[in-house]
């Protein structure tokens, strides 16, 4: 089997460069349609993200696979580019490189924030557009397989992806989801509308949220995210009713001066009674006195807070790191030996064939000078000729098994085709 | 088969399963949840089949099954057991064995100093005695269960509150959760309580005609049922009682309350208990008269 891969990542390539190579899921479609045409002989899959586009191909034979400046012009050629455009931004892998390449990728090891969880569906969609497009066949199955095992290993064996690395999403995952247990009975407030409240709501509303009241200065825009997370704008002179109504409030503000101060806290404080409430001062500088934090069954974090978490959290990933490249190259080299030994198949079988031909032409002599014999007897005698066979195949095939971990064993291979004269 | 099945048996599962969920706090191992249900589910069973036995062999013997101190704290730690199992199927991920496995171990324990004396074969076949009896013992598991749901609150805002993120060794479940989970503690004890004392004081009005006030079990239950009315009304009156640590507060105080019972229960034993049997009587009897009792006859003859 021979892989090879051309493509470019966010390790390699410039964003510019990235943006017009990337395949939308319909140009990947018409992508791969062409490669058949192209390289009949050839599988191919095509990843395309937005931080990497690769391609991968697999044959039988070297003559077979296409080269990189093929692929190169393949690729550049699907997008309108001039290869030369884009021939010295793509790197290249080829055999165990790439098969490495494959599954630190489907692992998320080599992803821009490492970890992240889309890129393994990302990578199985790619394998099942091949699949439907007949340009996936029996060694990107193998391969892509391997991969999404290798990926689930690193997932199962190690803490990589459990820890999240934004502040939305730490703000949201790791706090606010570890003090309620559901968002669809809570009343959240946002105050300001800028880009922060607008990604921190979306994971709010992911985890159940529903009409978000969004306060703001500028009407405008907070009806603009109202409509965007089917939320509620609020004017801003209701604040203090709703914070009073709040149980998690994002504020995003600019303003200079904090908006809420403890005094005002205070004023809508007894109206609470003590319901557990969850501020998320996402703006600097800060929206809320830090003071309020203090408060009975208040939860205050800032974006220092926020940021320490993830800081934290982004350590325990590196951390994990060695663990989970450790677990790719035992992927690696198992998927590696396998293949290598997938070499020595017919010529093992023709070992195989050829003595139990001799066998064969030798028990009927044996039959033909001894007539009388059972069945019982003939049975016996055979399966001592096969016990026979399978106690000489065995070394040579253990020998082989052994050497097909360091690669392909040509020399031994030659040895055996000269040795028993097999035919290539 | 089941003879063999010993309270150290379901102990020793039980404790591995505490190890186990103490090892979460260590080291990271894909295996170890499937290790936990295993044994955990193994001391169940062995505990479920250790007491139908004792149960069954009761039956035989003519006593009543499972109606001594030691049993019904073996039957307590056997609910709490149930309780746990529960709570790692809601809360997978929460390191909720770490609160409930020595609360079930600790109860095991007591139950080798409890009185194993049965009650009265009499007393144990009203049905008020065995409401009595059935009510209390889930009360008293459910305020140990609701001890453990408080420290875990407590714990989970203090680390909320230090602006400390969960970590995959340590996570508890969410505040809410166990806020709900104090607040039916509280509730569901005192019901089930308060409805176990008047089933006993139903049957020994149907039984005896009157209370026997001078019992200590009595004052026992009265101390902590007087404890969960007053939480119950200050549940009731006081709405931020219902919230956050104050709740946490009212189960581990509950909890202390019956830790007192507990203790009192085994200092001042009960006139609950069935009388002493003939022979231990006429021994204790002879020796107050100064006489030694024969070994052959107890006794009785000699005298």
């Amino acid at each position: 089997m021979k892989l090879l891969l051309v493509g470019c990542s966010h390790q390699t390539a410039e964003v510019a460069l990235r943006e017009r190579l990337a395949f939308s899921p319909h140009q990947a479609e018409q992508a791969l349609a062409r490669w058949r045409d192209a390289f009949p002989a050839t599988e191919g899959v095509l990843i395309s993200t937005c931080n990497r586009v690769e391609m991968y191909a697999a044959a039988d034979h070297k003559g077979d696979l296409p080269t990189h400046r093929q692929v190169a012009e393949f690729l550049a050629d699907c997008q309108g580019l001039n290869p030369h455009d884009i021939f010295n931004q793509l790197f290249e892998h080829s055999g165990e490189t790439a098969v490495r390449h494959l599954f630190t990728v489907a692992a998320s090891l080599d992803s821009m924030v490492v970890g992240e969880p889309q890129i393994l569906a990302q990578v199985k969609q790619a394998y099942h557009l091949a699949q439907r497009q007949n340009c996936a066949g029996p060694l990107t199955h193998d391969a892509f397989q391997s991969a999404l095992r290798a990926a689930k290993r690193v997932a199962g064996e190690t803490r990589i992806h459990e820890k999240r690395v934004s502040i939305p999403s730490v703000a949201v995952g790791d706090f606010a989801q570890e003090i309620f247990a559901r968002f669809d009975d809570k009343v959240v407030v946002v105050i300001g509308a800028g880009e922060m409240a607008d990604e921190t709501l979306s994971y709010v509303r992911a985890a159940g949220a529903r009409q978000p009241r969004i306060v703001n200065r500028h009407d405008a825009r907070a009806i603009d995210l109202a409509a965007k997370h089917h939320g509620v704008a609020v004017p801003w002179a209701e604040l203090d009713q709703q914070l009073a109504a709040a149980d998690l409030i994002i504020s995003t503000t600019g303003a200079s001066q904090p908006v809420v101060t403890l005094e005002r806290y205070e004023r809508f404080k007894d109206s609470r009674y003590q319901r557990p409430l969850i501020i998320l001062d996402l703006a600097v500088p800060r929206d809320f006195d830090p003071r309020i934090g203090d408060e009975l069954n208040v939860f205050l974090y800032t974006l220092d807070d926020l940021q320490a978490a993830c800081q934290r959290n982004r350590q325990e990933r590196e951390g994990e790191l060695p663990r989970a490249l450790s677990i790719i190259e035992d992927e690696t080299a198992r998927f590696m030996t396998d293949v290598y030994h997938r070499a020595t198949r017919p010529i093992i079988q023709q070992l195989r064939s050829g003595w139990h031909a001799i066998c064969d032409a030798e028990l009927q002599r044996l039959y033909h000078k001894l007539p009388d014999l059972d069945a019982a007897a003939r049975q016996e005698i055979e399966q001592t000729f096969e016990r026979f066979v399978n106690k000489l195949l065995h070394p040579p095939l253990e020998s082989l098994r052994a050497e097909a971990r360091q690669g392909t064993p040509h020399g031994l291979l030659d040895a055996l085709k000269r040795l028993f004269r097999l035919e290539e | 088969m089941l003879e063999r099945i010993s309270i150290t048996c379901f102990a020793a599962s039980y404790g591995v399963a505490l190890g186990l969920e103490i090892s979460r706090l260590i080291f990271h191992s894909a295996w170890r949840n499937v290790l936990l249900w295993i044994f955990a589910l193994a001391g169940l069973i062995a505990h479920t089949l250790y007491l139908g036995y004792r149960g069954y062999e009761a039956v035989l013997t003519h006593h009543t099954p499972l109606s001594s101190s030691a049993e019904y704290y073996l039957l307590a730690a056997w609910v709490l057991g149930v309780m746990y199992l529960l709570t790692l199927a809601l809360q997978p991920r929460a390191r909720s064995g770490i609160f409930f496995l020595p609360l079930v171990l600790l109860l095991i324990a007591t139950s080798r100093f409890a009185d194993g004396q049965p009650f009265p074969q009499e007393r144990a076949a009203s049905i008020w005695f065995t409401l009595h009896t059935l009510l209390l013992l889930l009360g008293y598991v459910v305020v140990v269960f609701g001890f453990a749901m408080g420290i875990m609150y407590l714990l989970q805002a203090a680390r909320l509150k230090a602006k400390q993120p969960p970590t995959a060794r340590f996570r508890l479940p969410n505040l809410e959760w166990l806020e709900l989970a104090n607040q039916r503690s509280v509730v569901g004890a005192a019901i089930l309580i308060i409805l176990g004392i008047v089933a006993g004081v139903i049957f020994n009005l149907v039984q005896q005609g009157i209370i026997p006030w001078h019992d200590p079990v009595i004052w026992r239950s009265a101390i902590i049922t007087g404890w969960l009315i007053c939480a119950l009304l200050f549940c009731a009156l006081y709405r931020p009682a219902q919230r956050g640590r104050k709740v946490a507060y009212l189960t581990i105080a509950s909890f202390l309350f019956l830790m007192v019972s507990v203790l009192l229960g085994l200092v001042f034993k009960s006139e609950h208990k069935a009388p002493q049997p003939l022979v231990n009587r006429v021994r204790i009897e002879a020796v107050n008269r100064g006489m030694a009792a024969c070994r052959r006859c107890a006794g009785e003859a000699c005298a």
